[in-house]
């Protein structure tokens, strides 16, 4: 996660910096804070930022008048506050769409990649067949499905359990697939 | 007992589907459950818990959950709808769409007058119960994810709901959500996955009881919002829970198979203030438990593995009686084979098709116990898949072999068929009567003229069946106005009667060549599980649910001097300890006093010629008879002559040639098709 907001800063900070001024400052810093979940700010940036102002230092500043300057500060607030929305607005569609490729994923995955970790040859009935109307319905049993026999839910088979239970049992006999399930003896009648 | 050449028939692949959700009216003691397929059973507890009413599913309908409101049924499935019952006629009453997509729940508050589902789209929705039909009320505050489990307080205030990482409490009056707590997911690999309350329970004390995905039991304070206890169960998942009615003792069914029982008491003796203690592990089941029931005195459980398991609480019930035996209930209480006695044909019943089978013919002769070399191997002729969406009801072949009937909760299906030995034909009879739209059983008659339905308020459609047409004959109704669906039928053989039995524990005896009620047998406690009436001596004889045994003289309409006796000197006490009914009656045409009968793990041959066992004679006795030499015998027989040779019997009958035809299914085979079970560290393996 933090690795990809620190692509995505690069180019937007380069934007910034050419549509600033003295006034931004704050409001800049505020907006990227909120803007980016990674906590730490690039401290370098910022002070290569600040050093074509200082080089001016020694000439008397220009006079600006009040109205001129709130003017050119509210466009700006404005401008940086639009850039800040549309970038917002691109974050959230490129989230978007990394979601609906997660859920196209959920939807096909399950059923095929099921099918080739059960071991033995059974039918699951949870699942029904593919023909359901609703595909809401599939993703339901599929859920379902994932988290009673997904991965993690630590399987085996009937046939290893009923094995087992001939091995341990107080009447020892082979594996079920090797335990003669003839007719049975008629002695007895 | 006599020698019979025996049909040993292991190709019937009857699979019963895994048991979904359960729910225990404990006001008319039935327990409602569903399967997989969405076919719903109704159970009758206070009846040996006899499967009294089965209601089909349909492709597409899951039933995730079942709720009763009073005597009322409803249940709720992912295809989103909700659904009430017509326990009459056996059909899903109306069904509702609720619109939230899935529906994963569904629960009543105490008073009987609302319903609450959880919703895939994380809505809760309130319904109103009224008279004939149910109205959407509103929502409460819609949540993300969705809400998997439900409970409401015995107040009807509040309303617990189980969602993924958390649980959520509502006030059902205003709908907001009151309290958030916060479900801790498992350890390990597991901490990254959500955790999924798969259940909670909102008890009177305002705990709130969950059981989810990591494991754990929870017990939350539902005033503060805090937790309480929590009690590890399994490596697997709690996926469901059930609370006793007067809040004392709790069940959770996990994936291991186990049912875990806690109770609330006071863990030391000095102490005085009550918690809840992990007192009990039931091991009923070797597949997850997916749906449980606390009644009064029994946990009642069942799950993937099939089985309907009921296990009496040994503190709740007296020792050692009938009462306090465990039950495993496998097999459907009712046939699903019926035989052509004279065609030597089979017909097996699944839910999607019907299976049409010819038996094999041997020629050879051997002693009692070879078993003999198949000459003609069977056959099956014809594989026939339903109609439609509705699964099929019941299903009948004519003796002869030449008709088949099944139905459906929508349409009746009648076909012809023609086999000359190599060659088979299927024909669809194409008109139908009207008034015969769907039948909840069918009976050919003995010599495949007629063809008897039942339908509607216990009443019985008789179609005359010719080779140019099906025609409408007339209505059979019974005099008593029950509006309970008929479970069994029989016809005689002489084609005089016919005799049906309703779940009111009815037996309505009519006369076929006058078209009218002939006779009620008088009203017995337990329902019929099966009956038929003798080829010569007209007599019926019904077994029913308690496992008792009734012989009626249909000619002098009581009951006859062999029934008498054998209610006068009771039953053996081991015949009333067997825990499956019998399904299945038929008569020995070569011998007349013999009676064969069977349940699913034994036959019995009764002779009732011979005098009946008192409570000291061996039961079992039929090896003891082969050690003794002839003359002995006769002087230590008794009238009961049972044979467990052949075991999980779907069916048991006699032929035409006079040779015996056993169905079985062992439960093995049904067990190793059964879906994963969960993997254990067994040691030493």
């Amino acid at each position: 996660m933090q690795h990809n907001n620190n692509i995505s800063g690069v180019p937007l900070f380069f934007h910034r910096r050419r549509c600033c001024s003295v006034f931004l400052f704050p409001a800049l810093n505020q907006s990227r804070r909120r803007l980016m979940t990674s906590p730490a700010p690039k401290p370098a940036a910022a002070e290569s930022f600040g050093s074509p102002l200082d080089s001016s230092d020694d000439e008397a500043p220009e006079e600006v008048t009040f109205q001129a300057s709130k003017a050119s500060a509210l466009q700006s607030l404005k401008r940086a506050l639009d850039t800040a929305r549309r970038e917002k607005e691109l974050l959230k569609e490129k989230r978007r769409r990394r979601q609906e490729l997660f859920q196209e994923q959920k939807v096909e995955f399950p059923v095929s990649w099921l099918v080739v970790s059960l071991k033995g040859n059974y039918t699951v009935q949870t699942v029904k067949e593919r023909a359901l109307a609703s595909s809401q319905q599939q993703v339901a049993l599929d859920f379902l499905q994932s988290r009673l026999y997904g991965p993690g839910s630590c399987r085996t088979t009937s046939n290893e359990l009923l094995s087992l239970q001939n091995k341990r049992g107080r009447k020892k006999s082979a594996a079920v697939q090797f335990v003669n399930k003839g007719w049975g003896e008629f002695s007895n009648m | 007992m006599g020698e019979f050449k025996v049909h040993r028939v292991r190709f019937f692949d009857y699979m019963p589907s895994a048991i979904r959700a359960m729910a225990f009216n404990s006001r008319t003691e039935r327990l409602a459950l569903s399967r997989a397929d969405g076919a719903l059973e109704v159970f009758n507890f206070a009846d040996s818990y006899f499967q009294e009413k089965v209601i089909p599913g349909q492709d597409g309908r899951a039933v995730e959950a079942l709720c009763w409101v009073r005597g009322r049924l409803f249940s709720a499935g992912l295809n989103g709808e909700i659904t009430e019952y017509d326990l009459e006629n056996l059909r899903p009453k109306y069904t509702m769409e609720a619109y939230g997509g899935p529906v994963w729940t569904i629960c009543s508050n105490s008073q009987g007058t609302h319903l609450a589902i959880g919703c895939e789209d994380g809505t809760v929705k309130i319904f109103e119960v009224l008279e004939e039909t149910i109205r959407f009320q509103r929502n409460l505050d819609r949540q993300k994810g969705r809400i998997i489990s439900l409970s409401w307080h015995p107040s009807g205030a509040l309303i617990a709901a189980g969602m993924m990482d958390m649980i959520k409490v509502f006030n059902a009056e205003s709908g907001h959500a009151t309290h958030r707590l916060l479900v801790e997911r498992g350890v390990g690999a597991s901490k990254s996955r959500e955790v999924v309350v798969w259940s909670v329970a909102f008890l009177s004390d305002h705990t709130i009881i969950s059981g989810d995905s990591a494991g754990k039991v929870q017990v939350w304070d539902g005033v503060t919002g805090t937790l309480v206890r929590t009690h590890l169960v399994t490596k697997w998942d709690v996926l469901a829970l059930s609370v006793s009615r007067d809040e004392s003792s709790l069940l959770a069914g996990t994936s291991e198979g186990t049912v875990v029982q806690f109770q609330f008491i006071s863990s030391t003796v000095d102490q005085h203030d009550k918690e809840w203690v992990r007192t009990r592990t039931f091991k009923n089941h070797t597949h997850d438990v997916r749906a449980l029931a606390h009644t009064d005195t029994a946990v009642v459980s069942g799950g993937m593995d099939t089985q309907l398991v009921v296990r009496p609480l040994l503190e709740k019930v007296e020792k050692n009686t009938q009462e306090s035996a465990l039950r495993k209930i496998a097999f459907p209480h009712r046939s699903l084979v019926s035989c052509g006695k004279k065609a030597g044909m089979l017909l097996f019943q699944f839910h999607g098709h019907l299976e049409l089978w010819r038996l094999g013919e041997s020629d050879g002769h051997g002693k009692p116990g070879d078993s003999l070399p198949v000459k003609r191997k069977p056959e099956k002729l014809i594989q026939l898949k339903r109609k439609g969406d509705d699964h099929i009801c019941c299903s009948a072949l004519s003796p002869c072999g030449g008709w088949l009937a099944y139905s459906t909760i929508s349409s009746v299906r009648l076909y012809r068929l023609q086999y000359n030995g190599s060659n088979i034909s299927i024909t669809k009879v194409a008109k139908l009567p009207k008034v015969l739209r769907s039948a909840h059983q069918l009976c050919f008659s003995s010599d495949s003229s007629k063809l008897f339905a039942s339908t509607t308020h216990s009443s019985v459609i008789i179609i005359a069946l010719s080779q140019s047409e099906c025609k409408y004959l007339h209505t059979l109704r019974p005099k008593s106005g029950t509006r309970q669906p008929v479970h069994l039928m029989s016809a005689s053989e002489d084609g005089k009667w016919l005799a049906t039995a309703n779940s009111d524990c009815e037996i309505h005896v009519y006369s076929l060549h006058k078209l009218k009620l002939h006779c009620t047998v008088p009203v017995y406690s337990s329902c019929p599980t099966a009956m038929a009436i003798h080829p010569t001596t007209s007599n019926l004889v019904m077994v029913h649910a308690d496992q008792q045994i009734f012989e009626y003289s249909l000619v002098q309409k009581e009951y006859t001097e062999w029934s008498r006796k054998l209610q006068k000197q009771g039953l053996h006490h081991l015949w009333l300890a067997r825990d499956t009914p019998i399904t299945h009656l038929t008569f020995n045409p070569r011998n007349p006093a013999h009676i064969i009968m069977h349940d699913t793990y034994m036959f019995c041959i009764i002779d009732q010629n011979l005098p009946l066992p008192d409570q000291k004679t061996l039961f079992y006795n039929q090896m003891t008879l082969r050690s003794l030499p002839e003359p002995e015998r006769t002087s230590h027989s008794h009238s009961f002559k049972i044979c467990k040779t052949f075991q999980h019997l779907l069916c048991v009958s006699l032929l035409e040639d006079h040779s015996l035809v056993v169905v079985e299914r062992p439960l093995l085979d049904i067990a190793s098709q059964l879906p994963a079970p969960v993997r254990q560290k067994k040691f030493a393996t």
